[in-house]
């Protein structure tokens, strides 16, 4: 609490300290305690220090030592320059150390440093990608660790804390970028994780390499089997020839080669877990130095399983990742950097096991492969049998190598562009390559030796799936972040009434709606929805209104409404027959246009159920029914609402669209009309089909909405037609054409006109679904550049 | 074979002809400049002259082969704006086709060396997220330049999506 706080005084094993911040008397209010690194940090950084000159001089002095004699006299001379730089690096470290401050609390994640130019980094917890945990041996020694925070493009280090205080903070900073609220204190009382792992209690282990495994594929491996080999030839051809002395100065960049292979992938690699952690995927890992990394799922740009050729005999396989941002950590030897190794070593079932936990909901197995064509082998002629290639809708697979065999994944979304190449001998074979293009890493996915036709169709094709792919995962996201804390109680409540996820009947932006038995559903409101009680109340007094009126058509009923698990629901009565959408999309020309007349009809007929009120109102909303004296009045006060959020995004994509706009109220002041009923979305997903006589006919229409109004019946007409072009099956443009002309034929050629002012109000009305919805969103901008 | 390489529906825009010009002059001028200083070193250190008198025949050889490329190649180059992406070709023995999607790329570079400016040209480049992407436009003429530039600055911000 106290702003002039000794510093010596904040033990850093007392999680206290920073846990006492400012909440609890709101006397100063800025200033914040904040504190330093535990007081081990230099002598730790400044044996680093130390053994990075010791290992470096010591190769430069083994590397020299096969041509040089190894000159003991100048040791005299290296040793106090050597002391030197150590007391300076200690002396440096403490001077880090000592301007170094930090606060992690409820409110923020601040890192102060610099003696002289100070720098203060603050993070916001939603930047935060990644957090891991480092352990270098000395460090571990005194139950130190390093906390390294990766934010985009930034990484900052924070060192040294004790082991337990770095895990906690890192779990607490963890749930706080995942988006939740938390508190630091809430965490403390969680306990320790192991010393040796690094694994927390609520740590569920995925996979684990035993030393056993590990070692012994690492023998097994190609890249350690050839420089071994090598090594052995050169020494027993020149122990032949008793010239062993001439070939030591080519044999030692080869044995460092070799130590630096074994001490990246067995010391690095030692205890390798890969654990299921409440907060996202972990590896831990290494035998001196300990590294403990969360796997940013969001940001793995694709997947690469590779074989070395011996590695077959046990079934194994490695397992990297391109991960955004990771430059390859192998590069200068710091092994204690973030690498892209999902698992080192591997059976095909733990490989499956956390290629799913990596690609959520992707089915890999069910992509077909199809290889190169036979006259390939002209160009491969060493690995022509084992090139593959295969894509489904969301990713796309390659596979190459006989020698060490690699199959790269890459989700058509993280595509970042293609290229065709051709060289000399494939253009006399008609062959091709296509590359497909991914953030730097190990993935390196490429379709080779194609035939040129499929290299041409494939590459093009490739770019079409990765737009669509990206649309869907944005409007994913939307629909995520929608339903991010929808899931709470909803377990109990679906339960309640004998019914679960798997009976989900539909979903919209209101609401979810589950099957309860044959007559009845459950609609369960969505959390975020601001007045469910009212809506729900509204809608019931609308349909009770209409119970006694028979207009051939069947119309939902609230049977009961309620709150339970903090979660508002309605039991509805259920609609007879199957949702109109989802038949269209499989029936026949011959059946769906019966069908889409009696659709037609259906729509005409809402206009015969009795208005609650006389003139123009909106009937479902705060203070409904609220009545309009005009037309125009009531549509540009429906269409306030979604321009709110979607104006400055329609004036961008649209620069003609004051001059729409208005266009749109000086046509609708013209429109005179008496008011009825209007549903305000007639669209297929909200119409149940039934078999009639004479085939399916449309027999019911379901949710009315905030949508749903007392006005011109032709806005409904309207809708029916042209929500019709946004069905996804093939001929839906064509059906909407042809139903317009229908509906022309029955209310006259006048009508025309009126469609397309509707068209355009509709394009406003649903203009906010640029944040969830690209398609219709640029369907909506077709309505409105028409 | 053409329509391995060839643009949907598009047509190819090609590169300004003084790009062919300038790399006539460095096919012409290069290859004896820079072997012109292992043929004098080995002249003055071996007194032989004819090796030396080979090496320039080399070079003279590379330069006029590499002469009679420049037309094809510059032919070979080609780029086209499509709605949601840029294509480029090139090469004349090894071919390439690379599609960009503008909502990929992160830079667009305008680059012109001193030969460049010389000629009055300069280089659009490309970078995506991926190092492999490498998409170049060389031999610009610099106000095609500048609006390509502009062009895919624009079309990237309208079609920008995360990663």
């Amino acid at each position: 609490m106290t702003a002039s706080h000794p510093p010596q005084h904040t033990s850093a094993d007392d999680p206290a300290a920073t846990t006492a911040g400012p909440q609890p008397v709101p006397t100063g209010p800025s200033f914040k305690q904040t504190e330093r690194p535990h007081p081990l940090t230099p002598f730790v950084r400044g044996w680093l220090v130390f053994v990075a000159i010791a290992i470096g001089w010591g190769r430069e002095i083994i590397t020299n030592a096969g041509d040089d004699q190894f000159d003991s006299g100048g040791l005299t001379l290296i040793l106090p320059i050597f002391g030197v730089v150590v007391v300076m690096a200690a002396v440096t470290g403490f001077f880090s150390w000592y301007f170094t401050r930090f606060v992690i609390d409820d409110e923020e994640l601040r890192i102060e440093t610099g003696a002289i130019f100070k720098k203060s980094t603050k993070i916001p917890f939603e930047r935060l990608q990644s957090v891991d945990i480092i352990q270098p041996l000395a460090a571990r020694i005194f139950g130190l660790a390093e906390l390294r925070l990766d934010a985009g493009n930034s990484t900052t280090k924070l060192r040294y804390l004790t082991r337990s205080r770095a895990s906690r903070f890192r779990d607490y900073l963890l749930t706080r970028a995942h988006g939740q609220k938390a508190s630091i204190r809430d965490l403390d009382q969680q306990a320790a994780a192991s010393v040796l792992t690094d694994l927390g209690v609520s740590d569920q282990p995925l996979v684990q390499v035993s030393p056993q495994r590990l070692i012994l594929s690492f023998l097994l491996s190609s890249e350690w089997l050839i420089p071994a080999t090598i090594t052995i030839i050169i020494v027993a051809v020149t122990a032949a020839a008793g010239a062993i002395a001439l070939a030591l100065g080519g044999l030692i960049p080869l044995i460092i080669g070799m130590l630096t292979l074994i001490w990246r992938r067995v010391i690095g690699m030692f205890n390798f877990t890969l654990a299921e952690s409440p907060r996202g995927l972990r590896i831990t890992r290494g035998l001196t130095n300990l590294t403990s990394q969360s796997v940013p799922i969001n940001r793995i740009q694709g997947v690469k399983t590779s074989q070395p050729l011996l590695w077959r005999l046990q079934g194994w396989y490695r397992v990297d990742v391109d991960i955004l941002g990771y430059t390859q950590g192998d590069g200068d030897g710091d092994e204690s950097n973030a690498s892209s190794v999902l698992l080192p070593v591997a059976t095909l079932d733990e490989v499956e096991l956390a290629i799913g936990r990596v690609l959520p909901g992707f089915d890999l197995d069910d992509i077909e492969l199809h290889p190169s064509p036979r006259r390939a082998r002209w160009v491969r002629w060493f690995d022509f049998w084992t090139l593959r290639y295969g894509w489904d809708d969301r990713t796309l697979i390659t596979e190459q190598g006989w020698f060490t065999h690699a199959r790269d994944v890459v989700p058509h979304a993280k595509t970042q562009s293609v290229r065709i190449e051709q060289g000399p001998l494939q253009r006399s074979l008609r062959l091709a390559d296509v590359h497909i293009h991914t953030p730097r890493g190990p993935v390196n996915a490429v379709a080779h030796q194609l035939d040129e036709r499929t290299a041409r169709e494939l590459a093009l094709s490739q770019l079409d799936r990765a737009r669509a792919a990206r649309a869907a995962e944005r409007q994913g996201r939307a629909v995520d972040a929608v339903r991010t804390d929808d899931h709470q109680g909803e377990v109990e409540l679906l339960a309640a009434f004998g019914t679960d996820r798997d009976q989900l009947l539909g979903s919209g932006g209101e609401s979810e709606v589950f099957a309860v038995d044959h007559d009845r559903v459950l609609r369960l409101y969505r959390s975020r929805h601001e007045a469910p009680h009212r809506t729900a109340a509204q809608l019931r007094a609308l349909y009770n209104s209409w119970s006694g009126v028979d207009i051939g058509l069947e119309l939902p009923l609230i049977l009961e409404m309620g709150e339970r698990n903090g979660r508002f629901f309605t039991v509805d009565r259920r609609l007879s027959g199957r949702n109109f959408s989802g038949w269209l999309q499989h029936a026949d020309m011959a059946q769906r246009r019966p069908a889409l007349i009696s659709f037609l009809d259906a729509t005409e007929r809402l206009q015969e159920l009795p208005g609650p009120v006389p003139g123009f109102a909106r009937l479902i909303g705060e203070g409904a029914p609220q009545q309009f004296s005009t037309l125009v009045d009531l549509l540009s006060s429906m269409l306030r609402g979604p321009l709110q959020s979607s104006q400055t995004q329609l004036e961008r994509d649209l620069p003609a669209v004051a001059e729409v706009w208005n266009r749109l109220h000086s046509e609708l002041a013209q429109r005179s009309v008496a008011p009825a009923i209007v549903h305000g979305d007639v669209c297929p997903p909200n119409a149940y089909l039934s078999q009639g006589p004479q085939g399916p006919v449309v027999t019911g229409i379901g949710d009315f909405s905030p949508h749903t109004m007392h006005a011109d019946p032709l806005l409904d007409i309207a809708g029916a037609l042209i929500f019709l072009e946004l069905e996804p099956y093939a001929d839906a443009a064509a059906d909407a054409a042809w139903l317009e002309a229908v509906a022309v034929e029955r209310h006259g050629r006048e009508i025309v006109h009126w469609i397309d002012v509707y068209r355009r109000f509709y394009g406003f009305y649903f203009s906010n679904a640029y944040a969830f919805d690209p398609n219709l969103y640029s369907w909506c901008l077709r309505q409105l550049s028409r | 074979m053409e329509e391995l390489f060839a643009p949907p529906v598009y047509e190819w825009k090609r590169l300004s002809p003084k790009f062919r010009s300038m790399r006539q002059l460095t096919s012409i001028v290069v290859p004896p400049v820079l072997l012109t200083i292992p043929a004098v070193i080995v002249g003055v250190a071996s007194g032989r002259w004819w090796i030396s008198g080979l090496i320039w025949a080399a070079a003279a050889v590379i330069a006029i082969v590499r002469l009679a490329f420049v037309g094809r190649s510059w032919r070979s180059w080609g780029y086209v704006e499509r709605e949601d992406d840029l294509y480029i070709t090139h090469g004349v023995m090894f071919r390439s086709l690379i599609a960009v999607p503008y909502g990929r790329m992160q830079l667009v570079e305008v680059e012109s060396g001193p030969l460049e400016r010389a000629f009055g040209l300069a280089t659009v480049t490309l970078k995506t997220a991926s190092p492999e992407t490498g998409a170049r436009i060389p031999g610009l003429s610099p106000e095609e330049a500048t609006r390509l530039r502009d062009r895919l600055t624009e079309l990237g911000e309208a079609h920008a999506s995360g990663l």
